[in-house]
Parts: C-alpha cells; structure tokens; sequence
C-alpha cells in the first residue's frame, strides 16, 4: 500500500516539474513573425466559426440609409448646438439628476418587463429603487438606492421581453429622431409607453404630460438632457465608421443581442 | 483505514493541483492585464506629457498585449485571402493605426474610471476572456477582454494576446468586419483603404 502512495508521489512530482519546465522554456522559443504570418491562413479558420457575423434582415435598407442621414443631420446641426448651450448652463450635477428623475419615471416599465420575463427577484429590487429613490432620493433627482442600499436597476423593456420568449427582431428600422430599431422593438414602444407616465393621450390613470405640446416639451428636455452627457459617445461611433448607417444597425442589433440574452 | 485516508488526500491534492494549473493561467493573463492598466492611468495622469507623447507610451505598454494584426486579417474574414501582399501589409499598418487612435480618443475621455475584473472565462484550452468593468461615478460599463494563445509565441509579444474587445456585447471585430463587407460591396479595397486613410 505504501508503493502506491511512492507511485502518486512520483506522478505528482513528475507531473509537477514536468509544468515547471514548459512555462520556463516556452518564452525561449522566439519565433519570427514572417513565420507566424504564413499560418494566416490557418488562424483565419481557426476564428472563422468565432467572427461569424450574424447578417441583418434589412430590406429597407434605402430606407433606413437616408432616415439616418437626418436622424445625423438633425443631431448635428439641431440637437448638438441646443446640448452644448444647456451644457454650458447647467452644471453636470444638474444634468444627471435630471437624467436620473426620468430613469425613476420608467419605472412601470421596467419591473413589469422584469416580472413578464419571470426576472422576480429584479423586479423586486427595481420596486425597492423607486420607494428609496422617490422619496429619499427626492423624486428621484438623486439614487441613494444604488449608493447607499446597493440595488441596481434592471434596464429591460417589451422588445427584450418579446425577444426573451424567441421572437425574432424582424427587419431593421430606423425611427425618425430615436435612431436605430427593428420591427419588434418598434412594435414594443406602444406596450411599453402605456407604461410611461410621459404621453399625450387620454388616460384613467397619473400622468407627467396631457397634452401633445406637453409630451414634445418634456420629451425634448429629456433628450437634450441625455444628449448634453453622452455627447462624446456618439462622435467616437461616427469616427469609427467606415460608413455610418450598417455601422450603426448593426451594432444596434448586437447590442439588443445581448441586452435579451442576460 | 490510514492508507486509504492517504490515497484520498493524494488524489484530491491531484485533482486541486491540475485545478489550479489552469487558474494559474487565468491568473498570470489576469494580472498582466491590471499591471498594463496601471501602466497606462500612471501614464494618462502625468500631466507633464505632451498629448503626442502620452499617446505614444501608451501605445508601447499595449503593443504587446493585443494582437493587431490578427485584428486586421479577421476584420476581412475572407476577403483577406484576395488581396495581394502589398495590400495586406498596407491593410494590417492602416488597421492597426486605427485601433490606436480609436484607444487614443477613448483615453481622452478617461475621468478617473476604475477597471474591475468580475470573472475570467475560458471556454476553450487556448481562449480566456476577461470580463471587465470600467467603473466610472454613476455607471460601470462592461468590457470584455478576449485572449488567446498563439500556437506559436510572437517574438515582442505577451503569451496570451488580446484579439477583440467587447463593449457591452457589441464586438469591435465583428462591427468592422460587417461594416467593411458592406462596403466591399459596392466598393474596392483601395476605396476602403482610402477611407481609413482619411479618418
């Protein structure tokens, strides 16, 4: 009994030096790059599965191409200038308590989804954000919920919900002034704003706006808001854009991707 | 009853030996990582550097922990094998000045943001994926590091090489590789060439 305890003895030291000897010696085998770039083709296989590019459904990508070109327009030469002004008018502060007062005001939005996709616990922790945050947090202009309690909202809408059930995201679209979207998440704005307190029709129950002027007014706040804070982000997209429009399809479609997968 | 005791501590000490030769990895690639990132924010808050300067450093500390020019040919997938080796080699340069600028603008923006690792991934022998977060004031921003081995080692290079970025599940390979397919298109590599040129 005891040689079999020698024999995993030695299979262990074996085993062990045997790692000790690889890791030394394998930075000791430079190799030139000429060589490695003669297995270009291999390595091309060997990630061809991995880069697979899922191809976006888009017959309307005419279209979508020029909805894009105004969408651009429009930001550039309408919302960016408006941002920069109320940037220069409003300290940073200012603008993300105003971003953060509109995030607590989707909150129906938000735990509904989370509850539709059997997400309870989420659900649970967005309802403890919007009592902290609406009241300790000032209607919620502040998030002590997230500093000081630790919960984190749960960002999910009717188009992840439906993409959660396996509904597929139809053709792109591009939406004039919203940007990037596909039939399905299109489709899941009318679920999803009757569970917005920001809307201009009639409703039995509290909200924000009533009017259209109202709806537009507050609407264009928020985005200039969110505009002012992110401005940067979507000047470095544009920058790394070969060309804008399937630049940015596509990395919408990746990233709902993966927004319904979580 | 001691023996078996002993053959039980034996292969359980195997089996957390042969565990941890792969967390060893992960744990190697892991810290080079952070070192790297500490590297660069010393770099970013020396207020003495030139812009051009810092960029430069920059660019040196990362140089050896990503692979540009694997970016470059998988940026084309295909279409890489078409090209002729002028253009390929004109091709990976423009590529790999894009990757740096593209990091140089995101640097600028750089506001005191601290990187966690929240959880190492290995889904194959010779990949390991770091899933990061930038932690900034109000919201952290989830960026996967992707890595793998070349079968052989790169002279000047890290063992294990970074070979895309994934910014809150959107890959930066697949976005270029989809954007430049579409553009192939209709259009020819020169003209594709011609724009990166520009940017």
């Amino acid at each position: 009994m005891k040689l079999a305890g020698l024999i995993f003895m030695v299979f262990m030291v074996f085993g062990f030096s045997g790692c000790i000897s690889q890791s030394v010696e394998e930075p000791q085998k430079p190799v030139l790059s000429e060589e490695v770039s003669s297995d270009a083709d291999d390595e091309l296989d060997e990630f061809a599965e991995e880069m697979q590019v899922k191809e976006v459904y888009d017959p309307f990508s005419g279209y979508n191409r020029s909805m894009t070109s105004f969408n651009d327009g429009a930001y550039e030469y309408v919302f960016k200038p408006v941002a920069q002004g109320y940037r220069y008018l409003f300290h940073e502060e200012i603008r993300m308590s105003v971003q953060k007062f509109f995030h607590n005001l989707y909150f129906p939005m938000r735990v509904v989804n989370n509850a539709l996709q059997g997400k309870f616990k989420n659900s649970a922790e967005e309802t403890g954000r919007f009592v902290i945050n609406s009241t300790v947090g000032i209607l919620g202009l502040f998030d002590p919920a997230k500093s000081k309690f630790g919960l984190q909202a749960h960002e999910e809408d009717f188009g992840q919900t439906l993409g959660f059930y396996g509904a597929g995201s139809g053709p792109h679209i591009v939406l004039p002034f919203i940007g990037p979207s596909n039939l399905r998440d299109t489709i899941s704005l009318y679920p999803d704003s009757l569970l917005t307190p920001i809307d201009y029709t009639e409703r039995s129950y509290w909200t924000l706006t009533d009017t259209v002027a109202e709806y537009l007014g507050v609407k264009s706040v928020e985005k200039v808001n969110y505009a002012s804070l992110n401005m940067e982000r979507y000047d470095k997209l544009k920058q790394d854009a070969v060309d804008l429009y399937p630049y940015l399809r596509d990395l919408y479609e990746q990233y709902r991707d993966k927004q319904i997968e979580e | 009853m001691k023996t078996i005791l002993k053959k039980i501590l034996f292969v359980s000490a195997m089996l957390i030996f042969t565990q941890s030769l792969g967390a060893n990895e992960q744990d190697d690639v892991k810290e080079r990582f952070l070192t790297n990132i500490d590297k660069v924010i010393l770099i970013v808050e020396d207020k003495s550097l030139s812009k051009k300067q810092r960029n430069a450093n920059i660019i040196n500390v990362l140089t050896p922990m990503f692979d540009f020019e694997l970016m470059a040919k998988l940026s084309l997938g295909k279409i890489w094998r078409t090209l002729d080796s002028e253009d390929q080699k004109k091709f990976v340069n423009l590529y790999v000045e894009r990757m740096e600028k593209s990091y140089s603008s995101k640097v600028d923006s750089y506001n005191n943001e601290k990187v966690e690792v929240k959880k190492i991934e290995q889904p194959k022998d010779n990949r390991i994926a770091l899933v990061t977060d930038l932690i900034g004031n109000d919201e952290s921003l989830e960026i996967v590091y992707k890595y793998y081995k070349p079968k052989k080692p790169i002279s000047q290079k890290d063992t294990w090489l970074v070979y895309d970025v994934e910014i809150k599940g959107v890959s930066i390979l697949k976005a270029d590789k989809a954007q430049f397919k579409e553009f192939l298109q209709t259009k020819s590599i020169h003209e594709l060439m011609a724009v990166l040129v520009e940017k």
